[in-house]
């Protein structure tokens, strides 16, 4: 963080609106970008030098209004009430000029100094629409400069005049609305008492209490001060009775206008010769037919990638690896110096050697899917099949980040509105074979049974989530508030952001997971050398072999399957003192298969427990890792009675 | 007059009511889908799925689930 001295910038807008990729192209290689709405869901931090100043500028999440309906969006308000930013850059886009502008003209009232970027352009020309950016600034009162986040236009001149609104404050007049709303709001306003803890100023915290309805401020106001309360409410009796519908949607229907006629003002728009191809390539991309039979392609296409890719690259990288364990044995002996520098070689190798190969493909495809804006559209895809196991469509883009990593997923599910839907899906997402797991999947399953079983493998595992959600949606007694979600329009992904998401991702597993990585696997090593394994394999017998029937050695994996999941391959290999190729006359194909079960159901990794219980508490995160070793045990029984 | 779920794909409609809770019709409006608004069905999701609209004057494109879907009513 920067003292005091350097301004806050922060980056404000609807979801989807280029927010993020304006950011990266003037912070670096900081935020993630996405064409799904919401993926930004916590805000990212950046320091820049603009024309030798120093700058504190902030990503915050999308925001549709400022009365936020998702924790996601929740953050973003709180950041701009509390921490009270030096400017804010509105990033509006202008193919959806009218709906942006609502947002717009919201943080006018807020009376905050601001600089309106005027994104997507470019788009927005391909779609007819020629916005007046100029006449756009005369009216708003502030300036509006027009950018291309994608290809970096118009970037230079937006931070120019951020930069000339810190010295001389950019404030646009108040927008006015319909007379007797503004009589009544000036009224309530002026009943403010002094000294109560207004946000920007009294007239702003006026409009922010009549429209914020049914919350608990409006309980609380009438214990503190029911006069203001009574006021309040007739106020929004006032406002609504005339019109026939509630205060917030007088309001609301005020901005509306004001920016449709904003919109007619200073856009032109010209009736367009043909549709443009996303919306044709979108019928077929929806096609209540097609549009599965896209789905399964791409599902399809996706695993058989990340199987060709990962497997050849795996196996090449494992030689050296038994070359140089082999050499180490030579020089080492077998004593205490021999187990922990093979637990460090099996460590930085695992990492590189084992995860790499199937998560870098797996990132890539993903973020090929995020920013072409395929993800949103599995999402109406899948919500009629959702819906029957208790959740809606919004669940799928957490669900699908889930295979990649489950700790990123379970933070995705900001993006879901209800508390419901949130805990539901946080249970879920630990029985998602994340990468890790399918490092484990793909080596024995797939290495054993051929690339069919270990699809099977994924498509039994996809129906005991949906079994798992019908029934924990059954205990829950809310209803799911069902399916509303933007669809972005669909995008050309570029190479640039989608190598800085997957570098972005891979960073994180290079500075959190890989070092964990190597020293589980250098315990691992230390506990064989002093011969602690006979313990642990000794206690966890009963379950091991009683109940899984596996070889006891195999006891000590588990532990370690609870730090890093893609570790127990490694130490399923070290702790039977074998070598990969020679596992089938270890184990049997049916072990194998009982193995792989446990180790992918049975409590989730750390880093996804200590996420689960940032985000849903420590009452979920316990039930979370209570449910997963009943449902490991059960479901691996039952594989032992089958196989 | 009637509701969002009997309306076939193809068909422009005028959004008459919302007869949902709060919370989803603040969710609508925030999304620039309005009473008096002029909306086109883009596509439907198959067995019992939800529907898929697009706004004329925006091209903003929404996902509305069933349960929602049959509460907006909308005039062709």
């Amino acid at each position: 963080m920067d003292g005091p001295g350097a301004p806050t910038i922060v980056f404000l807008g609807q979801p989807n609106c280029g927010k993020s990729t304006l950011f990266n192209a003037l912070a670096g290689h900081k935020a993630q970008t996405s064409n799904f709405p919401g993926t930004t869901v916590q805000h990212t931090h950046s320091e820049a030098t603009i024309g030798g100043r120093r700058l504190n500028i902030i990503d915050l999440p999308g925001m549709y209004s400022l009365h936020p309906s998702d924790p996601a969006e929740k953050v973003a308000l709180r950041h701009l009430f509390l921490e009270r930013p030096d400017l804010v850059i509105n990033v509006v886009d202008a193919s959806i000029l009218g709906r942006s502008l609502e947002l717009t003209l919201e943080l006018l009232e807020m009376g905050r100094p601001m600089v309106v970027a005027l994104n997507m352009t470019d788009l927005a020309e391909k779609r007819g629409v020629l916005v007046d950016a100029a006449r756009l600034a005369a009216r708003l009162g502030v300036p509006v400069i027009p950018t291309t986040a994608t290809h970096g236009r118009g970037i230079k001149e937006l931070m120019e005049a951020a930069v000339a609104c810190l010295d001389r404050p950019c404030r646009g007049p108040r927008p006015v609305w319909s007379s007797d709303v503004e009589r009544e709001v000036d009224a309530f306003a002026a009943r403010i008492p002094a000294g109560f803890p207004c946000i920007s100023d009294a007239r702003f915290t006026a409009v922010q209490m009549i429209e914020s309805g049914q919350t608990f401020c409006d309980a609380f106001l009438g214990e503190i001060d029911p006069a203001l309360k009574r006021a309040l409410d007739e106020t929004r009796g006032r406002l609504g009775t005339p019109r026939g519908k509630p205060a917030y949607e007088v309001i609301a229907a005020e901005r509306h206008h004001l920016a449709q006629k904003l919109f007619e003002e200073c856009a032109t728009v010209r009736r367009r010769l043909r549709r443009p191809w996303s919306e044709r390539l979108d019928d077929v991309l929806m096609h209540p037919v097609m549009g599965y039979l896209v789905l399964a392609g791409v599902m399809l296409g996706f695993f058989f990638v990340v199987f060709k890719i990962g497997g050849p690259l795996e196996t090449v990288l494992l030689k050296p690896l038994a070359a140089v364990k082999a050499s180490i044995a030579a020089q080492l002996g077998s004593g205490l110096f021999f187990h922990l520098a093979d637990g460090l070689l099996q460590g930085i190798g695992g990492g590189a050697a084992i995860v790499l190969p199937y998560f870098l493909p797996l990132l890539l495809l993903m973020a090929l899917l995020e920013d072409a804006g395929y993800l949103a559209r599995i999402g109406f895809l899948l919500d009629t099949f959702m819906h029957r196991i208790g959740l809606h469509g919004k669940s799928v883009a957490p669900f699908i980040l889930g295979f990649g990593c489950n700790v990123p997923a379970i933070a995705a599910t900001r993006i879901l509105e209800s508390r419901r839907d949130r805990v539901l899906t946080s249970l879920l997402i630990p029985f998602i074979p994340c990468s890790a797991r399918t490092t484990v999947i793909l080596a024995l399953v797939a290495f054993f049974l051929g690339p069919w079983g270990a699809l099977g493998f994924y498509a039994a595992n996809i129906v005991l989530v949906a079994i798992l959600s019908k029934v924990l949606s059954g205990f829950l007694k809310e209803e799911s508030p069902g399916l509303i979600l933007e669809i972005p329009t669909l995008k050309v992904p570029r190479p640039g952001s989608i190598l800085l998401k997957v570098w972005f991702q891979l960073r994180s597993f290079l500075r959190f997971a890989w070092p964990i990585l190597i020293a589980g696997s250098v315990v691992l090593g230390l506990i064989q050398a002093l011969h602690v394994d006979a313990a642990i394999n000794a206690a966890l017998a009963p379950l091991v072999e009683g109940l899984l029937g596996l070889p006891r050695a195999l006891g000590v994996t588990l532990i370690f399957g609870f730090l890093r999941k893609e570790l127990s391959l490694l130490m399923m290999i070290q702790a039977l003192g074998t070598d990969y190729a020679s596992l089938p006359s270890v184990l049997t194909s049916g072990q194998i298969i009982v193995f792989t079960v446990f180790i992918s159901l049975f409590i989730p990794c750390l880093s996804t427990l200590a996420v689960l219980w940032k985000e849903t508490g420590r009452k979920i995160a316990l039930l979370s890792a209570g449910l997963s070793v009943s449902v490991a045990i059960l479901v691996s029984l039952i594989v032992r009675l089958f196989v | 007059m009637t509701s969002l779920l009997q309306v076939e794909p193809g068909i422009s409609v005028q959004i008459v009511e919302i007869a949902g809770g709060e919370a989803t019709r603040r969710r609508l409006f925030s999304l620039g889908l309005h009473i008096g608004d002029r909306i086109e069905i883009a596509a439907r999701g198959i067995l019992r799925g939800p529907v898929l609209v697009r706004h004329e004057g925006s091209g903003v494109t929404v996902a509305i689930g069933r349960a929602i879907a049959q509460k907006i009513i909308v005039m062709v």
